[in-house]
C-alpha cells in the first residue's frame, strides 16, 4: 500500500520524501478538524448532565 | 498462491495494522491534548466577548439591577433573557485553583460545553429563586470540573455576571447519583437538604471520570452578592 504509493509519486527520492510529509500532514489536519470532531462524541467523557438519556451525548 | 502474492497480502495486512495503530495514537492526542488546547481559546475568546459586552454596557447608561440581601425575599435580578449558545457570566471556585475561570454559556448542547460551562435551560436564572443548574465536563475540553470530587461543605462557587458577584456556598460534599436522577437540578433540590425555596446552585457533571455511568452533583445556596463596582468578593481573596 505504501510501496505502491511511493512508487507512483513523481520526482527523485528527495521530492518524493516532500510530497510524502505534506501528505501525511493533510491527513492529520482533515483527521483533527473534520474525523475526530465527529468521532469524539460518540465516547462518553461528554455526557456530563442529568437529563434521563443515558449513553447518548444529546443534552 | 504464490510467494509473491502471499507477500504481498501479507504486507498489506500489517501496514493497515499499522495505519490503524497511528489513528488510535492520533485520537488519543487528539481527546487528551488537542480538545483542550481548543476548549481553552474557546473559553478565553468568551471570557473576552463577555468582558467587551460588559464595558460596553456600563458606558451606556444602563439601570444596575437592585441587589438583595443573601437568601431573603426582594426583587428578583432581571436582565436580558440568556441567548442559547451564548455566554452571559464568569464562574470562579477558589477550590479549583485561583486561575480556574469558566464561562457560563446558556443551554447543555454538545457544542456549547465545549465552551465552557453549560447552564441547564429552564432552570433558575443566576440569582433568583430556584435552581441554578450547571453543567461542565470532568475530562476533555479543558477539563473544567476535573477536581469536582475535592469540593466540599462551605467552599465558594463565585458567578459575575457583568452587575454583580454572586457568592454561593457549597451544602455538603459530592453526590453520585444516575444519569436519569433529573430531580437533582429540581427548583427545591430535596437530596441536597433543603427543605424550601431558595436561592440555589447546583454542579453536575460525569463519573468515573472517563465514564458516563454515573453523574457527580454539588449543591450550593446563595450567601452573599454584591454590585462589580465594590471589587471583587472576599471569597476570591487570599
Amino acid at each position: 500500500m505504501y510501496g505502491w504509493i511511493w512508487r507512483h509519486l513523481p520526482g527523485n527520492t528527495w521530492v518524493r520524501a516532500l510530497i510524502s510529509i505534506v501528505l501525511v500532514l493533510a491527513v492529520v489536519y482533515v483527521l483533527f478538524q473534520y474525523v475526530f470532531p465527529w468521532a469524539e462524541p460518540l465516547l462518553p467523557f461528554g455526557d456530563v448532565t442529568v437529563d434521563g438519556k443515558n449513553g447518548s451525548n444529546t443534552s | 498462491m504464490s510467494v509473491g502474492s502471499v507477500r504481498l497480502v501479507v504486507r498489506t495486512f500489517s501496514e493497515l495494522c499499522i495505519t490503524a495503530g497511528a489513528l488510535i495514537v492520533l485520537f488519543v492526542v487528539y481527546v487528551l491534548f488537542w480538545t483542550g488546547v481548543q476548549a481553552d481559546g474557546a473559553s478565553a475568546g468568551q471570557i473576552d466577548t463577555l468582558e467587551r459586552q460588559w464595558a460596553q454596557r456600563s458606558l451606556a447608561p444602563a439601570p444596575a439591577p437592585a441587589v438583595t440581601g443573601a437568601t431573603g425575599q426582594g426583587t428578583e435580578p432581571t436582565g436580558p433573557a440568556y441567548e442559547d449558545g451564548k455566554p452571559f457570566a464568569v464562574m470562579y471556585v477558589p477550590r479549583f485553583g485561583r486561575k480556574w475561570d469558566w464561562p457560563v454559556l446558556e443551554g447543555t448542547g454538545t457544542g456549547t460545553l465545549k465552551k465552557g460551562l453549560g447552564h441547564y435551560a429552564g432552570t433558575a436564572r443566576l440569582g433568583e429563586t430556584g435552581n441554578f443548574a450547571v453543567a461542565g465536563h470532568r475530562r476533555t475540553y479543558g477539563d473544567p470540573f476535573k477536581d469536582f470530587p475535592e469540593l466540599r461543605r462551605g467552599d465558594a462557587v463565585v458567578v459575575n455576571d457583568g452587575t454583580t458577584w454572586f457568592t454561593y456556598r457549597i451544602e455538603k460534599k459530592p453526590y453520585l447519583t444516575v444519569p436519569s436522577d433529573v430531580g437533582v437540578v429540581d427548583p427545591v433540590p430535596r437530596k441536597a437538604g433543603f427543605d424550601g425555596p431558595g436561592r440555589y446552585l447546583t454542579l453536575t457533571t460525569c463519573d468515573p471520570e472517563w465514564g458516563s455511568s454515573h453523574r457527580l452533583i454539588v449543591w450550593a445556596h446563595l450567601d452573599a452578592t454584591q454590585p462589580v463596582g465594590k471589587g471583587r468578593p472576599t471569597a476570591l481573596e487570599g
